[in-house]
């Protein structure tokens, strides 16, 4: 038997066994998300500046302090880094760079994907638990 | 025929490399923007501690640099996946992009006009 039939045969759920297949549809699912939420991030921030002397910025503000809308914040994080960092793979394979090691590649970048979540979340949780972020003043920035 | 049917469901050249231009700067930028919004001011997001952030004129760059990049990657990247699935004839293709430019410069204005009262408070 050549090995013809068996390639072919092996075209669609080979195509899907591919790390690079579930990375592209990952990708495309969290740019989707990420598109939805810029546009209301505008609308929201643009239209609270509505109100006088920023009361309606401040109360929408303190709406968005509410424990669901910091997990989701957090679930948001993990779009935004998984998409930043396949981006960074895919710019990487665009200038030729390891594309002999792309899964070396794919792993490394969601290695970071999760150091970053863990920072991030860890300091959404420190809010969430203590009512203030775990450096909060502490490195002398404005607030 | 064929080559140019597919190199203008690629979505052209520039708008490649823009994407690419764009994705660099998002990463910096947001990089920088979510440090100072979520980390180091958390439960301290209000109007007069992100006027204060802003008074740095710095921070209000990379927020003007982030909506601008921001909203054509966004919106290129839509542009792609439209391209992708539904966008099958060169009329519609144009129609659409002509539309999203039109989107992406209102809420670009807006974001600005948005961000405005800080900027000298």
């Amino acid at each position: 038997m050549s090995k013809k039939p068996r390639e072919t045969a092996n075209v669609g759920a080979g195509l899907w066994k591919a790390t690079g297949m579930w990375a592209w549809l990952l990708f495309r699912i969290s740019g989707l998300i990420l598109v939805f939420y810029l546009g209301a991030h505008i609308i929201v921030i643009s239209t609270s500046q509505f109100g006088v002397g920023g009361g309606t910025f401040d109360n929408v503000m303190n709406f968005l302090d509410h424990p669901v809308a910091i997990v989701l914040d957090v679930a948001l994080v993990v779009a935004v880094l998984y998409h930043a960092l396949n981006g960074v793979r895919i710019i990487l394979m665009d200038l030729g760079v390891g594309i002999h090691r792309h899964k070396v590649i794919f792993w490394s970048a969601m290695a970071v994907v999760v150091v970053c979540f863990v920072i991030f979340a860890y300091v959404a949780f420190s809010y969430l638990a203590n009512d203030v972020g775990p450096w909060n003043g502490a490195l002398g920035v404005a607030s | 025929m064929k080559a140019e049917a597919v190199a203008a469901h690629r979505g052209g050249m520039w708008a490649w490399l823009f994407q690419r231009i764009t994705a660099i700067l998002l990463i910096v930028c947001l990089a920088i923007h979510l440090t100072f919004t979520h980390l180091l001011n958390i439960g301290d997001l209000g109007y007069d501690n992100v006027a204060n952030r802003l008074a740095h004129g710095g921070l209000t760059a990379v927020d003007i640099i982030l909506l601008a990049a921001g909203i054509y990657h966004a919106l290129n990247g839509l542009r792609m996946v439209l391209l992708d699935y539904w966008l099958t004839s060169r009329v519609r293709a144009l129609a659409v992009t002509i539309f999203l430019w039109a989107v992406g410069i209102a809420f670009l204005v807006y974001g600005i006009w948005g961000l405005w009262p800080w900027i000298g408070y």
